[in-house]
């Protein structure tokens, strides 16, 4: 019995010292739940070590695939960025919603095939919207998040619907079943304006619309004919007459809103006497049925705000060259998919009509991403083009980096691997009665700030359903534009285009842009009640990039845009 | 006395041929001479569409007529439309062109589509038919067979995926309806050879040594005629729906020509917009068929005179 006696005072001495060293460290969050072997690119820095908190590292030194050597949390609110080379729009391109911030825990909890749908479905952020449901086929609901960080929604209910047509979304707006619709059709604009229920939004998203040629195509293997096509198209024609108002002739393949875009000589003017003395100077003479030569024009029946009416732009295109040159061509619609894989491999035997529209706003967006030296879609790259990008590339001031756009952009202008159309202008239309309902320059508008009035639900209606709400590994706009109503990024861009700082206080970069300093905002809540730190932002860029990452799961594990804006951590070549 | 009355009598003969029966028949035929009246307008449409259509069908108005409107909807000056403003009786198209010229100049391409498909699926039906049909055994059994899988498949859906082996375009397209239109011919011919094989007059000619394709050319061909052209005339109908589906879906007639089918496919969004740019082309192909449905009903009537005495 006395053994017994023994035996129990030491058990409970025991357990009472246990708890007692668990009770210690009461508030660590989840970077040791997983096993360290598990988490070859993502440690614990045990140097930073604070009180209650084990800041996670991603590291990548080798530089190989990724531009990021590494990400590590300093401290519980500060986060440090060392890149491979310098990247002035590093920040530009982390106000885009796939590097929006998610919960460490929820990532760690979700990120695998087992919690896969959870992922994809059922996203928690920080942003003024969490999810209530999302109706598969029919909607999503969102509800006001009453513990938002900033001026709470002003609306209770954000209600997300979708419809394909142009003509059925106006119905609906036109009915009262919709406050906001997207992607007006341009023949629309009428209505919508002489409707006192209706208010029309133009929406400024930096575009291009360019015709291109592939250099290893004959007859546009010769820069004359290319550049006599360039002045004998009548550009302003196709603006004025098929482009909604707004529209503006492009003089440079980027939007002049965006810093560096067009500095250097303008595009040429309209000048068929010039173009046509070009073509006899490069050895294509009219035959006696006026022809030069014949060509085609491809293109692929798809609206975008870039190009509205592809069809009518490409008999237009086709009209001008028969007319103003003496060029006959052929018109040819492609299947979009079979478009899109053959002109960006550089594949068509003939003219193209595409175009580009902004993911962030940064010159890079547009020059690097065309004009880069792994580009095919020209045909051969263009050293004159690509090295003052290079160099332009690696510089943080913006002012410092101006001679390398201009030698750029002039020596597009004189090279004519394409020809910048058209800036085009779209617009959005919302009930009349809905108070601050205003277009973004990027993405979607903040819904957060409308107030319908007398209304406690806003319903947006957009062309169709998003993929999934895990915006890492989608690029579909209709999944971004969800995505931005529940989590928030370090910085973002305003409705007018502005880049600001959101979760981050601040963000400091170094002199030659390789370090990235952000100081988050304190007291800022998760939709599931954990406080934003330092390791949600390593953890949330940890699964975006780092291909080595157990948590580098998605919907389709392509992660296209941190792919494209960065290239992936530890990935294989 | 007797001459006179062998010579009336033979007028009488001469005058109750066959083909003249038939032509009173169809001459009093109401609805086929409405058909048969469309369908001469429309071949007069054809061939002078250069001197009826006010513009050239491709030819953009863009600074040709200043103040022009894209998608301008019909300006007639006798309903009302002011002086001051050119003339379009059926609009401008979302490209600044007149789309009367444009339906006017389509005749064109419709009734050569109609025509041509149906001639060549005619004469490669007929062929196959008579070999089938006159030869009989293994070879009749081979033809037919393979037109029976051709028949198998929806026409258009055959359509389709003809073109879209062969590559988009109008020629490939009418090359593609006339295959699809082929075995029907031959069907037709086979049956009217099988049964006129049979008759006294073939075998009186096979007895008196005429050879297979004197006979077939000469005894047996020309009485298998009249159901071939009830079906022709039906066929041409079908055809240019054939070749106006196709255009729809960009697969027929390219940029800019100037083909009803491929004038909706263009602008089939504006439907609510701009009706009439949907509506004159749309209305240009519904009375072309009908003219053609009403004179192929008419000329079976006509022809077949069994169905006469019904």
């Amino acid at each position: 019995m006395r053994r017994l006696v023994w035996v129990l005072f030491f058990a409970i001495t025991l357990s009472v010292g246990l708890a007692a060293c668990k009770k210690a460290t009461p508030e660590t969050p989840a970077p040791t739940e997983a096993p360290a072997a598990e988490e070859p690119a993502a440690t614990e820095a045990p140097a930073a070590e604070a009180e209650g908190f084990q800041p996670l590292v991603v590291t990548d030194e080798s530089c190989k695939t990724s531009k990021i050597k590494a990400i590590e949390a300093l401290d519980e609110y500060t986060v440090r960025f060392t890149l491979c080379k310098p990247d002035p729009a590093f920040l530009a391109k982390i106000a885009f919603q796939p590097f929006f911030i998610r919960p460490q825990e929820w990532i760690e909890a979700n990120a695998n095939e087992a919690n896969r749908e959870i992922l994809l479905t059922q996203p928690v952020g920080t942003g003024p919207y969490k999810l209530e449901k999302w109706y598969r086929g029919d909607k999503i609901v969102f509800k006001r998040f009453e513990d938002y960080w900033g001026e709470p929604a002003k609306t209770e209910t954000l209600v997300f619907r979708w419809a394909k047509e142009g003509a059925q979304r106006l119905l609906e707006l036109q009915a009262g079943t919709a406050d906001y619709i997207t992607k007006v059709s341009p023949d629309d604009f009428e209505t919508v304006k002489n409707d006192p229920n209706l208010v029309l939004l133009p929406v400024k998203n930096p575009n291009v619309f360019y015709i291109a040629f592939i250099n290893t195509v004959k007859p546009f293997d010769d820069v004359r004919v290319r550049k006599a096509i360039a002045m004998g198209i009548d550009r302003e024609r196709i603006v004025k007459n098929y482009y909604p108002e707004g529209s503006e002739v492009a003089d440079f393949f980027t939007p002049c809103v965006i810093e560096n875009g067009c500095v250097g000589e303008p595009w040429y003017s309209f000048d068929p006497e010039a173009a046509n003395a070009l073509l006899d100077e490069a050895g294509f003479p009219k035959n006696e049925e006026g022809v030069r030569f014949e060509t085609k024009i491809y293109y692929r029946d798809v609206f975008r705000v870039y190009l509205p009416e592809p069809g009518k732009v490409a008999v237009e295109i086709q009209n001008q060259l028969w007319e103003n040159l003496g060029i006959k061509a052929e018109v040819i619609v492609m299947e979009s998919g079979e478009f899109i894989k053959k002109s960006t491999a550089g594949e068509l035997d003939g003219l193209y009509l595409l175009g580009w529209g902004a993911d962030y706003l940064h010159v890079t967006n547009f020059l690097d991403f065309h004009f880069s030296k792994k580009n095919p879609q020209w045909g051969n790259p263009y050293p004159e083009i690509y090295e003052p990008l290079e160099k332009a590339a690696t510089i943080a001031n913006p002012e410092e980096a101006r001679p390398y756009y201009e030698q750029a952009n002039n020596a597009i202008r004189e090279l004519v691997p394409m020809i910048p159309v058209a800036h085009g202008a779209a617009a959005d239309a919302a009930r009349a009665d809905v108070k601050n309902a205003k277009a973004a320059v990027l993405g979607p508008p903040e819904l957060w700030t409308f107030e319908p009035a007398g209304r406690d639900t806003l319903v947006y209606l957009k062309a169709a359903e998003p993929i999934s709400l895990y915006c890492a590994d989608e690029t579909d706009g209709e999944s971004l534009d969800a995505c931005k109503m529940v989590t928030e990024g370090l910085y973002q861009y305003t409705a007018d285009g502005e880049m600001v700082p959101r979760l981050a206080e601040k963000c400091e970069v170094n002199e030659d842009a390789t370090v990235i300093i952000c100081y988050l905002r304190k007291g800022v809540k998760f939709h599931d009640g954990t406080t934003l730190d330092a390791n949600d932002v390593v953890r949330t860029f940890d699964a975006a990039l780092n291909a080595a990452s157990p948590y580098h799961v998605g919907n389709t594990g392509a992660f296209a845009y941190p792919e494209y804006f960065f290239g992936l951590m530890n990935s294989e070549e | 006395m007797t001459t006179t009355t062998a010579e009336a009598t033979a007028t009488r003969i001469r005058a109750t041929s066959p083909w003249q029966l038939a032509l009173r028949r169809l001459l009093h035929h109401r609805s086929g001479l409405v058909g048969g009246g469309i369908i001469l307008f429309l071949i007069f449409v054809a061939i002078f569409a250069p001197v009826l259509a006010p513009y050239d069908p491709n030819a953009v108005l863009i600074d040709v007529e200043p103040g022009i409107q894209r998608r301008q909807k019909p300006c007639i000056h006798l309903l009302g439309c002011p002086p001051d403003q050119p003339q379009h009786i059926m609009g401008i198209d979302g490209n600044f062109r007149d789309v009367f010229s444009r339906v006017i100049y389509g005749t064109r391409v419709s009734l050569f589509i109609g025509f041509t498909t149906v001639s060549v699926a005619i004469v490669a039906g007929t062929i196959l038919g008579a070999v089938a049909g006159y030869v009989g055994g293994w070879v009749d059994n081979l033809i037919m067979r393979f037109m029976d899988v051709l028949l198998a498949f929806p026409s258009l859906l055959l359509a389709i995926a003809i073109v879209t082996f062969l590559g988009r375009g109008l020629q490939n397209a009418l090359l593609a309806i006339a295959i699809v239109s082929t075995p029907v011919y031959a069907r037709v011919v086979r049956a009217s050879v099988l049964s006129i094989k049979e008759r006294e007059y073939v075998q009186a000619a096979r007895a008196l040594g005429a050879s297979h394709l004197l006979i077939l050319t000469k005894h047996i061909l020309p009485n298998a005629l009249p159901p071939l052209i009830v079906q022709a005339t039906l066929g041409i109908a079908t055809a240019i729906l054939d070749a106006a589906a196709l255009s729809f879906l960009g697969l027929g007639a390219q940029p800019p020509l100037a083909e009803w089918g491929s004038m909706l496919g263009e602008e089939r969004n504006q439907v609510f917009t701009a009706p009439h740019l949907v509506f004159f082309p749309g209305l240009a192909i519904m009375i072309t068929v009908l003219a053609f449905n009403l004179l192929g009903d008419a000329l079976r009537d006509a022809l077949d005179p069994r169905l006469h005495q019904r």
